[in-house]
């Protein structure tokens, strides 16, 4: 195990303070880091424990903008029934992580700042364009979730830098959503493939607004922004789907690795395009009666 | 590195352990306090909740958990559930439905039961693979341990 | 029939599942000791290298180095291996696989072990790897050992195979790839040991066979075999995966080299590379029918990748190949079998041992040929199926317990019926398929196969088994206790069976092949019925009457005049005299020379069969190619249930093994490593499994078993993976021909 010296902030002050110092690094719930320092592939010479900073464990609806605080657990946002209103794509996102053990630990900014493209919190974040509030001794700074994810680990966190919470606006209106989730298996599952989209329509039935995000098909989770700007006004019929599977395949680069192929990520992301859309389209009519 | 004392309560017991700070709950558990019914089964990956304990109420691995993390937290493992010497009711319920077999898995599959339990004391089938979806068993296909949650129930099993 | 027993067939609590709730069971990792050093492996990092040099002085220097060992260090045999001697404990000159040991580091700390580690310097001159067994098997693949890469090549031929198929009306060839897949136990491989005095060595073991440990690390150490003491300690899990001595014997090699106190602690990557698993096989099959269902002919090639080191390859291959044609009446037949070395991870013993493969190609090809000559897949079967008396195509005469199969199959049937009706969820396609199987018991013919015990009446009045065979996890102890409580009339909580300890114990042989139940239980029948003549004769002296005037009863001797006295009166009164009643049996693995065929290499052929069909019901998501068992049912004749709850358990887990082979399970390779982890390796977890699950248990009595009883260790995982294979074929027209069935092979993407 790598050797490094710990500290355990309690308070926000503290937590700024502490990161200041160089070679510091972060440890939220765990999941991650401890297997990865077990493994050599994380290390830090000053570890910063943040799991006892409870300031930073929240969920608030405050009017037009949902907050949430970088540690608050899986668990906690499965259990909200705050989110599951507002954003039941996170609450799906978050059931389906891992186990028991590993939900009560893991945190949404860990889930964040470990960038795996893989992510199951990341596209229902990325669907409401979320935004993360940063901050460090030296001020704070916000960023769109879209822009922190640079690659597969790779955030643009800078060093004394933290995540102290996650924003986003909900959608209102005539609106649906939906997660689905590829794995290789149904317990403690990782994503071969994900999906978070959110679709509102006006009132007379047409798309005014459509997210769509996806995972584990390029080195970040990505927004198909290009389709989705073209699908503005448009009647969601069942032709439109190949259209759009289509368009979002032209942004994204499957890769073969241990878990899956190319080609049946490459296939499987039509597939769940076209139930995602489906299922949020539905959700959205529902509401018109 | 320098070491670090933390503070806990242990099985209701307050407990203060000296400690590098880069060893694992499971490793201060077992090597420095002698509580050896929390096992490594997947080198510290959190892939079989073999280690299970409780903390503030939650199951979780403690092979993931540096030690300086439990400071000022309640931690529950398999050895803290006998109460006065009588079993509990998971416990018998585990032995009575032959959810026992090499038991290696069994401890930390009582504990997440416990947890489970005690937040919805009647799960369905369902929730209860769901809950024990992180601890794995290679020995008896999980059917009888579902068995012996529901027998567990409150009003399921003569103390 | 009404039952007429009082213990035998109940479902009783088991005696050590209290401990292991409580977290006091101690296993062999748990066992608290003073003074235990730390044991480091330095392993291969290359699949097939020279080992030029080893240069360990700096790492000697390290503080806190106890002793840094290589292979030149071991004292005695430098090999090791339960058919073939090949397995260096620590590697001789060469590697043959990635993570193969090659030195031994004891230290004071973790720390300082680590340490060493980083001081050692061994260069390699990396040589080119084979990895596939048909590759290794040919005349210019490099030559891994001595005498060549086939270490066993099995011919069996029987009628005439080119009649066979010339009177088959339809023919059907396939390849059926199996992959490599480990036991998966929970606790990992761990041994302690202890040096003493006198050039004596205490070892602990999670072992299925600590007499064999004993003896190997009397080997290694040039000890005399009664200078090695190997103590069981609680096992969690073996599965087959731990009959294996490596970590045992460098162990006792640390011990003896310090002279003190050692413990080895496997990695589950260490346990992962370096620990025997199933064997992967490519099994070529051609079979041939009439158009009225009944088989011709069967023709099959397999090679069988045992990995760098032989392990029980030769045993593993003669049950596949033994089983290749299943339960099925198969006039002519042509089977052979290569064994091979390859530079993979070594695989040997695994629960099934080779009939998990072979059921997988024979039960997919007979579903397969249902479905050319537009059969149903019961039917079929029942066409062909054994009768008692027939022979299978090994010579083997199948005994009255072949009842079995027919009963099987209209269970079977009945299931198929209800899993049919069941409503398909919305967007998914639904199939129902079923496997037949046939699990042979014991080591086969001409492999001695002797397993004694011992009982001890002790003066509190509990019987004590002196178990000669270790309990795996699986309950092997409750079912003893409950065969020896019956057998002296006993409550079941008067018996009590003892851990195993190569000082005092006797030797029962390793526990696998699906025989413990069988061999003990015999054993300690036959061991009751002479303690309790043991016991009559001590009483008849005592109360100074002919011992055949008085009967033993439940506990009590009954006098002539009707009148009783507790037998624990008894013990005290021989105890007096320093007389402890005890007796002992062995019993043999009945080989009848009448129905044994003498024409086929040592260890075959395997005599007596286990049966039973398993059906599966799956929902495939069409696009997605993802399978889910929802509904599953397993028909197993086990002869006589000795412990209810213990059967079930056994059927439940060996189930969920196989779904794990099925759907799940694969050691791949992974950038020129191997999947060495439970991220990358997926066991199936509760959720993945079926909720929906009939456990129909048969009791068609075993003449020659302990109340009738047979073994159930194996089979449950048996017909597991073609019953699901069938079933997906059934709901979406795939055949998958290579496991696991995952979704990129259902849809095409992989092949």
């Amino acid at each position: 195990m790598q050797e490094f010296n710990y500290y355990r902030p309690v308070t926000i002050t503290e937590l700024k303070e502490n990161l200041s110092q160089p070679g510091t690094r972060i440890l939220a719930g765990g999941t991650d880091i401890v297997p990865k320092m077990r493994q050599g592939k994380f290390s830090a010479s000053i570890l910063v424990d943040t799991s006892g900073v409870q300031a930073m464990r929240f969920i608030e609806d405050q009017g037009n903008e949902i907050v949430l605080g970088a540690l608050t657990t899986h668990q906690e946002a499965a259990d909200s029934a705050l989110l599951k209103n507002i954003n039941p794509a996170l609450v799906m996102a978050v059931e389906s992580i891992g186990c028991q053990q590993t939900r009560c630990r893991g945190t949404l900014g860990g889930n964040i700042a470990n960038a795996s493209p893989a992510a199951d919190t990341i596209p229902p974040l990325l669907i409401f364009d979320a935004t993360l509030l940063l901050q460090s001794l030296s001020g704070d700074r916000r960023i769109p979730l879209e822009k922190f994810l640079l690659g597969p680990g790779e955030t643009d966190l800078q060093e004394g830098e933290f995540i102290h919470s996650i924003s986003f606006k909900p959608m209102f209106g005539l609106w649906g959503s939906a997660f689905i989730k590829v794995g290789k298996r149904s317990g403690m599952a990782v994503s071969i493939v994900n999906i978070a989209v959110a679709v509102e329509l006006n009132d007379k039935g047409k798309i005014s607004d459509i997210r769509i995000a996806l995972g584990s098909v390029a080195p970040t989770v990505i927004r198909c922004r290009k389709i989705e700007q073209s699908l503005i006004g448009k009647e969601p019929k069942p032709a439109l789907m190949k259209e759009i599977q289509d368009a979002c395949q032209e942004e994204i680069s499957p890769i073969t690795d241990i878990r899956s192929t190319e080609e049946y990520r490459d296939h499987a992301a039509a597939v769940i395009i076209h139930r995602a859309l489906e299922t949020a389209v539905d959700q959205a009519k529902g509401k018109t009666r | 590195m320098k070491e670090i004392s933390v503070a806990f309560l242990l099985n209701g017991n307050k407990t203060s352990v000296t400690s590098l700070p880069n060893r694992t709950l499971l490793d201060v558990l077992r090597t420095d306090l002698g509580f050896t019914g929390a096992k490594d089964a997947c080198g510290g990956e959190g892939e079989c909740g073999a280690c299970t304990v409780i903390l503030n109420g939650k199951p979780v691995n403690s092979c993931m958990i540096f030690i300086g993390q439990v400071e000022g937290t309640q931690i529950t493992t398999i050895e803290g559930l006998l109460e006065k010497g009588e079993y509990h009711r998971l416990q018998k319920a585990f032995v009575e439905t032959g959810a026992v077999q090499c038991g290696f898995c069994t401890p930390g599959a009582i504990l997440t039961a416990k947890a489970l339990l005690d937040e919805n004391p009647h799960p369905t089938d369902q929730e209860i693979r769901e809950g024990l979806s992180g601890n794995l068993c290679r020995c008896t296909g999980y059917n009888k341990m579902i068995d012996a949650i529901h027998l567990a129930e409150l009003g399921g099993l003569d103390d | 029939m009404t039952d007429q027993f009082r213990t035998v067939g109940k479902s009783l609590r088991r005696k050590d599942a209290w401990d292991k709730t409580t977290g006091k069971a101690l296993y062999t990792a748990d066992i608290p000791v003073e003074n235990v050093r730390v044991g480091l492996i330095i392993r291969s990092p290359h699949h097939y290298a020279r080992i030029l040099e080893i240069d360990k002085e700096r790492s000697l220097e390290v503080s806190g180095v106890l002793a840094v060992l290589t292979s030149d260090d071991i004292p005695g045999a430098k090999e090791f291996g339960p058919l073939i001697p090949d397995q260096p404990s620590l590697a001789r000159g060469v590697v043959r696989h990635l993570g193969e040991p090659v030195v031994l580091i004891i230290a004071e700390t973790k720390l300082a072990a680590e340490e060493a580690a980083t001081q050692i310097q061994i260069s390699y001159d990396p040589l080119t790897p084979v990895f596939d067994p048909i590759q290794a098997a040919k005349e210019d693949a490099p030559q891994l050992h001595q005498d060549g890469n086939i270490i066993t090549e099995l011919n069996i031929c029987d009628g005439d195979i080119e009649k066979g198929f010339q009177d088959a009306d339809h023919i059907l060839e396939d390849t059926y790839n199996l992959p490599r897949i480990h036991p998966g136990y929970m606790e990992l491989e761990t041994s302690l040991a202890v040096w003493g005095d006198d050039q004596t060595i205490t070892v602990w073991v999670s072992s299925q066979h600590p007499f064999t440990d004993q003896e190997f690390i009397a080997a290694a150490l040039d000890l005399p075999v009664g200078n090695v003491r190997v103590k069981s300690g609680v096992i969690g899990g073996a599965f087959g995966g731990k009959e294996d001595s490596s970590l045992s014997i460098l162990a006792a090699l640390g011990a003896w080299a310090i002279k003190g106190t050692v413990r080895l602690v496997n990695t589950r990557r260490e346990s992962f590379l370096a620990h025997p698993k199933r064997h992967p096989a490519k099994i070529h099959y051609k079979l041939g029918a009439r158009s009225d269902g009944t088989f011709t002919a069967l023709q099959a090639e397999v090679h069988m990748d045992t990995g760098a080191y032989a392990s029980y390859g030769t045993a593993v291959a003669a049950i596949l190949t033994e089983t290749l044609a299943g339960s099925y009446r198969i006039p002519n037949v042509q089977v052979k079998t290569l064994v091979v070395y390859t530079n993979s991870p070594l695989s040997g013993a695994m629960r099934g041992f080779g009939s998990p493969q072979s059921h997988f190609a024979v039960e997919s090809m007979v579903d397969s040929m249902a479905e050319e000559i537009c059969m149903d897949p019961v039917q079929i079967r029942r066409a062909n199926i054994l009768k008692v008396g027939e022979k299978m195509f090994t010579g083997v005469i199948l005994n009255e317990t072949a009842t079995a199969l027919p009963i099987c199959l209209d269970k079977a049937q009945d299931v198929i019926d209800r899993f049919q009706a069941v409503e398909v969820s919305p967007g998914k396609k639904a199939g129902v398929g079923m496997a037949l199987a046939a699990q042979s018991m014991g080591l086969g013919a001409h492999v001695p196969d002797d397993s004694t015990h011992r009982l001890e009446w002790s003066l509190d009045g509990k019987v004590l088994i002196h178990l000669g065979s270790p309990d795996l996890g699986q309950g092997l102890a409750m079912a003893v206790e409950q065969i020896t409580a019956e057998a002296l009339g006993l409550p079941y909580n008067q018996v009590e069976s003892l851990l195993l300890d190569t000082l005092d114990r006797p030797n029962g042989n390793t526990t696998c092949a699906s025989r413990m139940t069988y061999m003990a239980g015999n054993a300690l029948i036959d061991a009751s019925e002479k303690l309790i003549q043991n016991l009559l004769a001590h009483a008849g002296e005592i109360l100074e009457v002919p011992a055949d005037k008085l009967i033993y009863k439940e506990g009590e001797i009954i006098k002539e005049d009707g009148s009783t006295l507790p037998v624990v009166e008894f013990l005290g009164r021989l105890a007096e005299d320093s007389i402890t009643l005890m007796s002992e049996s062995t019993f043999s693995f009945p080989y009848p020379e009448e129905t044994t065929p003498q024409d086929l290499p040592i260890g075959m052929p395997h005599v007596l069969y286990c049966f039973g069909a398993q059906v599966a019901r799956v929902e495939v998501d069409p696009d997605l190619g993802i399978v889910e068992v929802t509904h599953f049912a397993a028909i197993h004749d086990v002869g006589k249930v000795i412990s209810q709850s213990g059967v079930e358990g056994q059927i439940e887990g060996g189930v969920a093994t196989g779904l794990g082979y099925a759907l799940y399970e694969t050691m791949l390779k992974k950038d020129d490593q191997w999947v060495d982890s439970f991220t990358e390796y997926l066991l199936p977890t509760s959720k993945d499994l079926p909720n929906h699950f009939e456990n129909i248990i048969l009791e068609i009595p075993e003449a020659s078993g302990p109340y009738g009883a047979k073994g159930i260790g194996e089979i449950p995982l048996v017909p597991t993976a073609p019953a699901v294979a069938n079933a997906v074929k059934n709901a979406v027209g795939v055949r998958i021909k290579k496991l696991p069935i995952t979704p990129e092979r259902v849809l095409g993407f992989v092949d």
